[in-house]
């Protein structure tokens, strides 16, 4: 049984090689060898590579080079990740454990909630202007969101006889919650964060295509207005490798840290 | 007892208002006391342009007009993202075979978040709503295709063995069993890329549309008029919780044998 299984997923990894391999093959091949789609509609494979390599040296069209394009990004989505984070955490805590906290907070988070993070991007852009700031504000609203949520019900999740045990044995109301509540809400914060983390990405894209002078999105844009499609293929490319990234690294993150099912 | 309980709600109520009228009045205060108030509406402006934008039109079409425009790109967009994803899902989630195929270049396409493909559909499609509808379906076709093929490879397999042991037909395991089993995890799906649709189509609007709620948040900016700004704000935030409200009301009629979280 378990050879079986294991020619089995061998059998299938190959498939999947094989598949890969032709999707890349069929591409490059419509598109550079046969010349069935112009290279003005899309690039191929083989251009990507090399208009990456030439993006790492060379600033033309939009005017810096791809590593600080990608600085840019990743400063603001971090800033405003961690900003986002480190507010949305605790204030979701607070709510789920202070009743009249929550009375008060509820009813206008509700009213903010439902706002997508990218309509934010013209006020946070009449505040602070081009700088790096607008971006990392609407990035911070955008994270603070699923962390609260997150905490909030991770919180209020906390099985009650817990809290009975910890009281009869005379824990401060202060213990409880930090050695009761808070652990018991780990694994529900975390995929609270790896939510924002998530949403801090794709609204620093959505951001970055309005209004930035620097940055993977405003790359993309500016490049698509000069018609280097090329170069916004690439640029996309990279966008969802970083993403895929920042997913993988929570991932392992959590594994270590978070004990516990979700 | 039940004293005790309205009062509580009466607690709920008043500490609620609270808040909320607390943050109206930070927002007419800092209008009045910083020149922030020099392009920003206060809230009493908001509300007296909101009824005016529901009479007079802003650009082409009135606050209404704006919303069923948005609406309208959003239904076509999420359709589509929907029945596909759910069909590539399916295929994935239950063949061994179709997810060794699809599943690498499922792969690529899953990270990039549907708004990056705004330059390269405007390449593809020029500017119009072909390119708003593309940019939603992709929003939501990745997140729709996750959830189902999710739902299909976690169906109990015990069903499975026993439908095939009573010889069940390969194609009928999956129309009474599979099928019937993804139909939550396809309304989480369902769920999530409806929002991220919404989220999509303002995003999209920004950039490419003439009209729209994202348009007027856009517009707004750049012709310096900020009302109408935070008109459409209020407008996506509310119809946004609006289609999140239905969905759930959906769901829990039709699975109501089970309700997830």
């Amino acid at each position: 049984m378990t050879k079986k299984e294991k020619r089995e997923r061998k059998k299938y990894l190959l498939i999947s090689v094989i598949s890969f391999a032709a999707f890349i093959l069929i591409w490059e091949c419509v598109t550079e060898i046969f010349g069935l789609i112009p290279p003005k509609k899309l690039p191929s494979p083989r251009t990507i590579v090399n208009v990456f390599l030439y993006k790492l040296s060379n600033t033309n069209p939009d005017g810096s080079v791809l590593t600080a394009h990608i600085l840019t990004s990743l400063k603001e989505s971090v800033l405003g990740f961690i900003i986002g984070v480190g507010l949305g955490v605790p204030l979701g805590i607070c709510m789920a454990w202070f009743e009249k906290f929550d009375l008060f907070f509820k009813p206008l988070f509700d009213l903010i909630k439902p706002i997508p993070p990218v309509g934010w991007v013209p006020i946070m852009l009449m505040l602070f202007g081009l700088s790096i700031w607008s971006k990392v504000t609407v990035i911070a609203i955008a994270s603070i969101v699923p962390a609260i949520i997150n905490s909030y019900s991770g919180i209020k999740q906390m099985n009650p006889v817990h809290k009975w045990v910890a009281q009869t044995f005379g824990a401060s109301d202060r213990q409880i919650l930090f050695t009761v509540a808070i652990p018991t809400a780990g694994p529900m914060i975390f995929a609270g964060i790896e939510v924002a983390l998530n949403a801090s990405w794709v609204t620093l894209v959505a951001a970055e295509l309005v209004a930035a002078t620097q940055g993977l999105g405003y790359m993309i844009q500016t490049s698509r207005m000069v018609g280097r499609i090329d170069i916004v293929f690439m640029g996309v490319l990279v966008i969802g490798a970083f993403g895929a990234l920042f997913t993988w690294l929570l991932g392992m993150l959590r594994r270590k840290l978070v004990k516990g099912g979700r | 007892m039940k004293f005790k309980l309205s009062g509580k709600s009466i607690q709920a109520v008043v500490l609620g208002t609270l808040g909320i009228l607390s943050f109206f009045i930070i927002w007419q205060l800092t209008c009045i006391f910083t020149k922030f108030g020099t392009i920003f509406p206060t809230p009493p402006e908001v509300a007296a342009g909101m009824i005016r934008g529901f009479i007079e039109p802003i650009g082409s079409v009135t606050l209404l007009g704006h919303i069923g425009i948005s609406l309208g790109r959003v239904l076509v967009g999420y359709t589509l993202s929907s029945v596909l994803g759910t069909l590539v899902g399916l295929l994935m989630g239950a063949s061994r075979l179709g997810k060794a195929i699809l599943y690498p270049i499922f792969n690529i396409i899953k990270p990039i978040p549907g708004i990056a493909w705004i330059p390269i559909a405007i390449m593809w499609l020029g500017i119009g709503n072909a390119t708003i509808y593309f940019i939603i379906f992709v929003g939501g076709f990745s997140q729709m295709v996750m959830n189902v093929m999710s739902g299909a490879s976690n169906v109990d397999q015990e069903l499975v063995g026993v439908a095939r042991v009573l010889g069940l037909k390969k194609n009928h395991v999956f129309l009474t069993i599979i099928l019937p089993s993804c139909v939550p995890y396809i309304f989480t799906g369902l769920q999530v890329s409806l929002s991220t649709s919404w989220m999509a189509v303002l995003a999209a609007e920004m950039i490419t549309a003439t009209s729209g709620c994202g348009w007027l948040i856009l517009a707004g900016m750049q012709s310096g008029i900020m009302l109408n700004n935070v008109l459409g704000m209020i407008a996506i935030g509310f119809i946004g919780l609006v289609l999140a409200t239905l969905m759930r009301m959906l769901e829990r009629r039709l699975c109501s044998w089970k309700e997830r979280n």
